[in-house]
Parts: structure tokens; sequence; C-alpha cells
């Protein structure tokens, strides 16, 4: 009888210490996730996006990445962030046509969205920047943007009551240029958009998730008659080159050309996702047209003659039908 | 035995002795020796600077509130023949610093040296981000990286320009000239720049600077501005101007 109490009080004790032990562990394990390298969501159908290796996400760098872009402390009167420009509401755009920097200083071009900027294989309208972590620098040194200088900015988060335990949690390293970029990139990727009514059509083979319109537009949209495929085709709606779209006889704005200096890139801009296309109006490098009937009958014209023209761009002398079927299958590419 | 042990160890003792005492033999100081540049930027005979008023080739006088530019792919050619590239070094010039330090090189005659105001293609598309602070390619303030495109900036020069028709008034009016672009670099030959590393003293080689030829040809009211891109001619003029701009000392 003895034997078997001590047996018992044994047994009770092995399990009390051993899942003391084990909760303990889970607690540890729950503490230590902040720096997991994690795996990405990508929607349905879409690739995984090359992420540089000093760049991986975990959750510690998101969340850092994620309170820089939204404080204004990155630009010089601390009255703008990269959120300013880039409005969760507005799929990350401003709905204006140029955005506005301090002082209301106009900026040179429409805000781009930040979804689905994993995938960019260059930055801005001219694919000036290489990657998400130097395209950081640009808004802040810019002097219609932010107006700052990026070393003013660490100098500002290094004394700053919150920052610099952040940046150590994130990177194991101080405020510098350095993890401020990777930072912000390191959230930006994370900004993914992929679930619509054509993406239930297309990946979930849901057939009854376009109406007959959308389906008209759809074919319009991928065939040889409208050929808007051939530059927004694929998961993103955007084969990321560079093209002259007929906008203007002369430009302003000189597009890829500015970066290249090539007579041949004057007027060529990004080839932007048409993903939630019906949110983010104005439309255009430089917000010159603020509704998707427009944007439609301009293509259907064929355009203005300028000598860098792409080809692709023809007369389509679409029907009244035909731009409401585009137009509405442009609005199945919005997120549900 | 005994004796054995102490005959090797007299060996080994008095070795070592020579071999230390031959190296001393040999050296009359250390093989290589530091290597400066002792760069006067200037205006005219006036070292530049951002107070003074200056004139350009035309007599129209003219300020300064920013004038720094990189100097990178130094090469010094010994005598020989043999070309000693300066790997990784990259200078950031102002008028106030006058030296600087580009590394070691061994002791012995030279023919000459070259380098390029700007920088080669890879390290001009690199990301400043990754340079330590220390870097001259780190980020700067003011910038000497654009942000908008993936290059440095070769040469900054601000400042104001007598803007009156007849160059009779004071500098009032702004004028920028940034210049970059893999293709602006230029090569600044010193290569018949005959020169002696002695091994008894650091080298200083004297170069000048002047921004007055650098703004050779450049009517700077007119051709008040250019980020390279958005106003090439200017930029190509000024570029063209480096080489000549150099002299040694």
């Amino acid at each position: 009888m003895n034997r078997k109490i001590t047996g018992i009080l044994a047994i009770v004790l092995f399990v009390v210490i051993s899942s003391s032990l084990i909760t303990s562990c889970r607690k540890d394990d729950a503490i230590d996730t902040g720096n997991e390298v994690l795996t990405l969501e990508v929607p349905t159908g879409f690739p995984y996006p090359n992420i540089p290796d000093d760049n991986q996400p975990t959750k510690n760098r998101i969340a850092l990445g994620k309170k820089l872009f939204f404080d204004p402390i990155l630009s010089r009167d601390s009255t703008i962030s990269c959120g300013s420009c880039h409005h969760a509401d507005k799929k990350m755009t401003d709905g204006l046509p140029v955005s506005q920097g301090i002082d209301g200083r106009h900026v040179l071009r429409n805000a781009m969205t930040v979804l689905n900027t994993a995938y960019q294989p260059n930055m801005f309208w001219d694919g000036g920047s290489p990657t998400l972590e130097q395209q950081v620098v640009a808004p802040i040194e810019s002097h219609e943007e932010m107006d700052f200088n990026v070393l003013k900015v660490v100098e500002r988060l290094k004394n700053h009551p919150e920052y610099p335990e952040l940046f150590l949690k994130a990177y194991n390293l101080d405020p510098s240029p350095y993890t401020l970029t990777r930072a912000i990139a390191n959230f930006e990727r994370t900004l993914f958009t992929g679930k619509t009514k054509f993406d239930q059509y297309q990946y979930d083979k849901d057939t009854n998730a376009l109406s007959a319109s959308e389906k008209r537009g759809m074919e319009l949209f991928f065939g040889e008659r409208g050929e808007c495929f051939h530059c927004h085709g694929g998961f993103n709606f955007t084969d990321f080159s560079f093209k002259n779209n007929g906008l203007y006889e002369v430009y302003a704005d000189s597009g890829r050309a500015r970066i290249t200096t090539l007579h041949s890139d004057v007027g060529k801009f990004k080839v932007p996702s048409l993903r939630n296309v019906e949110l983010t109006a104005p439309y255009m490098h430089d917000g010159s047209m603020a509704t998707l009937e427009e944007v439609v009958d301009h293509y259907s014209s064929g355009g203005k003659p300028h000598f860098n023209k792409s080809f692709l761009i023809q007369p389509l002398n679409l029907t009244q039908q035909e731009k409401t079927d585009l137009i509405n299958f442009m609005k199945a590419l919005t997120d549900l | 035995m005994k004796k054995n042990i102490i005959i090797i160890t007299f060996i080994l003792f008095t070795s070592a002795v020579v071999f230390t005492g031959c190296k001393k033999d040999k050296d009359n100081g250390p093989a290589e020796r530091s290597i400066s540049f002792h760069l006067h930027t200037v205006v005219g005979n006036t070292v530049a600077n951002y107070t003074s008023v200056f004139t350009d080739a035309t007599g129209r006088s003219f300020t300064l509130s920013d004038c720094r530019y990189y100097i990178s792919n130094i090469v010094f050619i010994k005598d020989d023949g043999t070309e000693l590239p300066m790997t990784g070094k990259v200078l950031l010039a102002n008028p106030a610093t006058m030296k600087y330090e580009i590394g070691n090189v061994p002791v012995g005659k030279y023919k000459g040296f070259r380098f390029i105001v700007g920088l080669d293609s890879v390290t001009n598309h690199s990301d400043p981000a990754t340079y330590p602070s220390s870097s001259p390619l780190s980020y700067q303030n003011p910038s000497m990286h654009w942000g908008w495109n993936s290059g440095y900036i070769f040469m900054i020069l601000e400042g104001k320009v007598d803007s009156t028709a007849a160059a009779n008034g004071t500098p009032d009016y702004d004028f920028f000239y940034h210049i970059g672009l893999d293709q602006l670099k230029r090569t600044i030959d010193f290569s018949t720049t005959a020169f002696e590393v002695k091994s008894y003293e650091d080298m200083e080689l004297g170069i000048v600077f002047d921004i007055r030829k650098v703004l050779n040809g450049v009517n700077i009211p007119q051709e008040y501005f250019t980020h390279t891109m958005d106003n090439m001619p200017v930029a190509v003029k000024i570029a063209n101007n480096w080489p000549i701009a150099f002299e040694a000392e």
C-alpha cells in the first residue's frame, strides 16, 4: 500500500514537473517567434516573391517597418508619413492626380500602390530605383515630398524613446540608413492583394463568380481585339515593362528617359497593375484621367501619335456595350 | 650529451641573431609608405570657400555654397610600368579638406598616376545604406546620392551668381549643378607626372582643381541648373571640363 502510494505520488510528481517544463518551454517559444523567419502568405496563383537574404521577414521587422511607414518622423516638419500618400482605404494610393508633399508641394507624379510591390523588379513610374530598400530614401530626400535627409531621420530615431529598442529587437542593430530602409521594405513586402471575383473565377474555378457582362469584358481584355493582356497580363495584371501609351504628342515628363537618357524611352512609363483599379483613380502617371470611362475611351481611340508609342496602342473602335463590359471586368479586379 | 645540447643551443642562438641582423642590414626603413593627395580646390588663385565672392572666366561674380566631388579608381604607375590600383579607395573631396590619405605603396620611383572623377558603374549603382557611416559612399548630408535613380552625384556645385546682363552686380541668383551618370565619369591622367616614394617620409602628391576652369564656357545665369538628366548639355559641358581643371602642383 505504502509502496503504491509512493509510486502514484512519483507518477503525479513526474507529470506535474514535466508538464510545467513543457509549459515553460512553450512560453519561451512564444517570446522568441518575433525573430523567426516567416513564410509570407501569398494569394492563390501568385509565385513566392524574391526577398533579399539580409532582409527576410520576421514579426519584429514587419512591426517596426509598419510603425515607420505610418510615422511622420520621416518628414522634415514631421507632417507627412509614407501613409500620407499610400492610404490603406484607397488601396495604398491617395486619390489625387499627383501626390502632395510637405507645405502642400506638388509631387511630380501620381502615387502608385504599394500592394504587391514585392513583385516589382524596380521602383517608380520610371523604374529609377533598383530595390525596395533603396527606394525608401527617395521620398525622404525629395524636395517635393518629405524634403529631409536620411541621416537626420536616423538622428531622430536614435533619440526616440521607443525606436532604438525596436531596431535592436528587429535587426540587432541601431537605427541607421541600413536598418531604416530594410525595415520599411520588409513591411512593404508583406502587402499583398489577390482575392477578387476574377481570382475566384480563375483560380478557385468558380464559374459563377463573374457576371455575363464581366465575362464578355474578360474576353475583350484577354482577346486579340482588346489586346489589354499584352501589357496588363499575368497574376498582377502587369508585365512590369515601360510603355508609351500615346497619352501625349509632347510629354512634359520624359518618363523612363529621365533615367536612361535614351530618346527611345521618352514618354514611357511603368505599366501599372490593374488590381483594385476601380479604387485607385485618378489614372496615368500624372493622374490626368479621372474615370475608367476616360481611360477606356483613350485606348479605344488609339491615343495620340508619338514616335515611341507602343504598336499595341491602335484604334479599337469599341461599342458602348463593349466599353461597359470592359469596365465591368476591371471592377471585378477589386478586392472582395 | 650535455655538451651536444649546449652546442645546438649555441648554434640556434647565433643563427637567430645572424638572421635578425641580416634583416636589419638589408632594410634602411620600411618597404612601404603612406601616400596622400594634397588637393587644393581653388577658383583661380584663391582656395575655394563658402564666403568669398569669385569671378568666372568672363569676369562675372559668383559665390559657392556647396562644392564636393568624388575621386576614385586611383592607379599609381611604377617606374617599370606596373600598375598599382588602389581598389575600393574613394575620396569625397571638398575645399576645406586638403589632405586625402589613399593607402600604402611600395617605396621607389613612379612614372605617374591617374584617377577618375566620379565612380565606376558597379560602385555607382551600389546601395549607399550598405556602407559604414565612415565611408564617403554612405549617405551624406546634404545628399550625394540621387534617391530617384540608383546613382551617386559625382559632383555638386552650388552657389549664387550675378544675374545682371552687364555682369556688374552682386551674386543674387541660385545656381546648382548636380553631375552624375556612368558615362560622365572622367579620367584624370597624370601618367607622366613622375614622383618618388622615399623610405624615410610619407608621400604627398600636390594637385590643384580649379572651379573657374570647371565652369569654362558655362553661362551661369542662363545655364543655372542641371540634375544631369534634366539638362544634359550643361552636365556634359561641366564633366568635359574636369580633366583640364586638374593640374599637378
